[in-house]
């Protein structure tokens, strides 16, 4: 692969968190309909059903600060997983949430990438 | 088998292995396997267990909390784990995830 994975982990996850938090229906941009995603335990498929779920989380506004991200290329697909922590700030709070999120990124014939798999957990102190 | 029930078993066996004998990871990792530790890249079998085996604590003890998997396509399977490692003689135990992408072994 001629593009620095470490620079397209980096340049997916800013595209997904200012994504989530300025304009989250978009997201469904990133999922096809065999796309899972597992928030806080809770298992779905599909964009459609991926996006239902994140457009109905109870906060209007969110602010994702990114602390790190890790990528390695996830096998002879040409897909790349990325593994990201950090703080989830939501208006009213005093304190951010902390979070860690996986993301298996599969390549599109287009040339870019969509989201095959995503896992969201909070971290709890 | 249920995908769920086979992530907790590697997840069981792959910690209780960790804090028991460490040396024995080596059977889970190829030559082709990649490990990302606190952003420090090792990949290979043998480069992963000596980094596993030279962390500077003789004994550790690592508790879950949570495992979530999903099939990651290519017979593969994402499993992600978050808990508790407490290492002997540090009075709180430090918080960890961590992601693995398991293959299914090629005979």
């Amino acid at each position: 692969m001629s593009i620095d994975p470490d620079a397209l982990a980096t340049a997916f996850v800013q595209h997904y968190y200012s994504t989530f938090d300025t304009n989250r229906s978009a997201l469904g941009n990133l999922y096809k309909d065999n796309s899972m995603l597992t928030f806080e335990g809770q298992k779905l498929q599909g964009a459609q059903n991926i996006v239902g779920k994140l457009t109905s989380l109870p906060f209007q506004q969110c602010q994702h600060g990114i602390t790190t991200v890790d990528c390695q290329p996830s096998g002879p697909s040409g897909g790349m997983l990325v593994f990201v922590s950090g703080n989830l700030q939501l208006p009213g709070e005093q304190h951010a949430l902390k979070f860690s999120q996986m993301f298996h990124l599969m390549p599109t014939p287009e040339g870019s990438f969509y989201v095959l798999n995503d896992i969201f957990r909070l971290n709890y102190a | 088998m249920d995908p769920d029930a086979v992530a907790k078993a590697f997840v069981e066996h792959y910690y209780s292995t960790f804090d028991t004998n460490r040396p024995g990871l080596g059977n889970l990792y190829q030559d082709s396997s990649m490990l990302t530790f606190e952003g420090l890249k090792v990949q290979g079998a043998q480069n992963i267990v000596a980094k596993l085996t030279t962390l500077p604590f003789q004994q550790c003890k690592h508790s879950v909390t949570t495992v979530d998997c999903q099939p990651s396509g290519t017979g593969g399977m994402v499993v992600f784990v978050s808990g508790n490692l407490q290492i002997s003689g540090e009075q709180h135990a430090l918080k960890f995830s961590q992601v693995a992408n398991n293959f299914p072994y090629q005979l």
